[in-house]
């Protein structure tokens, strides 16, 4: 999958399970200022094991990383790279 | 009133000689003083669409829940507005610590109310600070937040029509899902609750037969942007918490406490994200951390295990079936709260409390004509546990609050937890 089609299933997750009806996310949106607290992000980590096969590790959950769901989909890429 | 607000309200009975307080207080400075005549319009306003700031606390006889009862529209008395000067911050302080120990008694008071203190020893060059106080099973911190929005929004709308498009929602939607689901899903996590605590946990406050006042301390940071921790696992519960954790630890061995495993409740907001969602009623679920006072030696490696404790949890659905046993606790008598904490009726409840209350909202950077400077929340803990520490961020000030019971911890121990938690954040004190 290409980094949009994942930031489109991140936020399509983020929106059906995670955000008020009438105050969607959008790809590029910073996920922190849109509300999301400890137990939501750590839906969306739960989403990614499920979808993508992986637990992201603790060194890797920096503010780059979990900024939008465009730059979480850009991290899953590069960890499905082979490099 | 849900399950968590039915427990606090039945563990008063464990020390039925002294009035337990259930305040909690939500304080926001402004940069000059207040008028209070704009919160009571406000308010008045407010009463006009909703009752239960003017709300009781009654249970029917001879049988039935406890609930909030208002009156019809024109007989609503508003919650009381009241006004001080006081020349200092540690006056100021004095305060808030009164507003802590005069305990609203939710049957015969409004279960809110406010206090304008004008800070300074000049007028002319005074800060303000709102203190709404409230009973704790009113409203969540959250809550709290969401009806100064609306007052704040009722005092620059001079227009007949409070909000634009659909109105506020006061109080969460019901579940849709059946009764009969419903009722193994709260069993379910009722039987889960049990099996927490095999060894009643210990706290600050175990065997305090004369619990003394309630006390805090309120400190502000700044995050050190040098840092070269900029991770967002530090804004985590799980981080924080291992990091109190390790500070109790230590309060742990000097004190010569048992070191069974700390059980820390660890509060859920279930609100949908983006919309202020539900104000009163406590719109929350819990999830329950377990750790012993030894793994806090690798604040790093405890965090990992205490979110992999919760990403458990939720897999399993834990977080979710305890949001339903919170709302199926309120059919069960009060008389029998006590049992469904996981440690039983033993009377012991958590080891500490802790909550991350998260951001005072952007849209209250100014309130009643004035810019917000800061603002924190300080709930009142019971004398079991005894100790609670909160944090929040009023951008771009960290917030740490630790509210204590006077005989369960000493203001030298709090000083001592503040300064762990500090380090351990890599935060600069603001002056």
């Amino acid at each position: 999958m290409e980094p949009d089609q994942i930031a489109d299933a991140l936020t399509a997750f983020i929106n059906t399970n995670i955000m008020a009806r009438g105050h969607p996310v959008r790809p590029n949106d910073d996920l922190e200022a849109a509300g999301l607290d400890s137990m939501a992000l750590l839906k969306v980590l739960l989403f990614i094991e499920a979808e993508f096969g992986f637990w992201i590790p603790d060194e890797d959950l920096v503010r780059d990383t979990l900024r939008s769901p465009l730059a979480l989909a850009n991290y899953i890429r590069r960890r499905q790279s082979p490099s | 009133m849900r399950g968590a607000d039915l427990v606090l309200i039945a563990m008063q009975s464990l020390w039925a000689r002294g009035r337990v307080s259930n305040n909690t207080l939500l304080v926001v400075q402004c940069d000059a003083p207040i008028a209070p005549e704009r919160i009571r319009r406000a308010l008045d306003r407010f009463l006009g669409s909703c009752p239960w700031p003017a709300a009781r606390l009654r249970r029917p006889f001879p049988w039935g829940k406890l609930h909030w009862a208002a009156g019809p529209p024109a007989a609503l008395v508003p919650p009381p507005v009241r006004r001080r000067s006081v020349a200092s911050y540690a006056e100021l302080h004095r305060e808030l610590e009164a507003e802590l120990n005069s305990p609203i008694d939710p049957r015969r008071d409004p279960p809110l109310r406010f206090l304008i203190v004008d800070c300074g020893p000049e007028p002319a060059t005074a800060q303000g600070f709102l203190v709404l106080t409230w009973f704790h099973p009113l409203m969540d911190p959250r809550g709290g937040q969401n009806l100064l929005m609306q007052l704040a929004h009722l005092d620059s709308d001079e227009g007949d029509a409070p909000r634009a498009g659909a109105p506020p929602s006061f109080v969460p939607d019901p579940d849709p899902r059946p009764l009969r689901e419903r009722g193994r899903l709260g069993r379910r996590s009722l039987r889960y609750m049990r099996t927490l605590a095999p060894v009643p946990p210990v706290s600050p406050g175990t065997g305090l037969t004369s619990p003394g006042l309630v006390r805090f301390r309120q400190e502000g940071f700044v995050e050190d942007q040098s840092s070269a921790r900029g991770e967002r696992a530090t804004r985590e519960i799980t981080w924080r918490l291992a990091l109190v954790g390790k500070a109790m630890a230590g309060l742990w061995d000097r004190r010569g406490l048992p070191a069974v495993p700390f059980l820390v409740p660890i509060s859920v907001d279930l609100r949908p994200k983006g919309d202020a969602g539900p104000t009163f009623g406590n719109w929350l679920a819990f999830h329950f951390a377990r750790f012993s006072p030894a793994e806090t030696a690798d604040v790093a490696g405890l965090a990992r295990a205490l979110r992999a404790q919760m990403a458990d949890a939720v897999r399993d659905g834990q977080i979710d079936a305890n949001a339903v046993a919170m709302e199926f606790l309120h059919y069960r008598p009060l008389a029998l709260m006590r049992r469904y904490l996981p440690a039983g009726s033993s009377g012991e409840t958590f080891s500490f409390n802790c909550a991350d209350l998260v951001e005072f909202p952007a849209t209250l950077e100014r309130l009643f004509g004035h810019s917000v400077v800061n603002a924190y929340h300080v709930p009142a803990v019971l004398p079991r546990p005894g100790i609670g520490v909160f944090f929040n961020r009023c951008a771009p000030t960290n917030n740490l609050v630790i509210s204590w019971i006077d005989g369960a911890v000493s203001e030298e121990e709090v000083a001592q937890i503040v300064e762990v938690v500090r380090d351990g954040m890599e935060w600069t004190r603001l002056p």
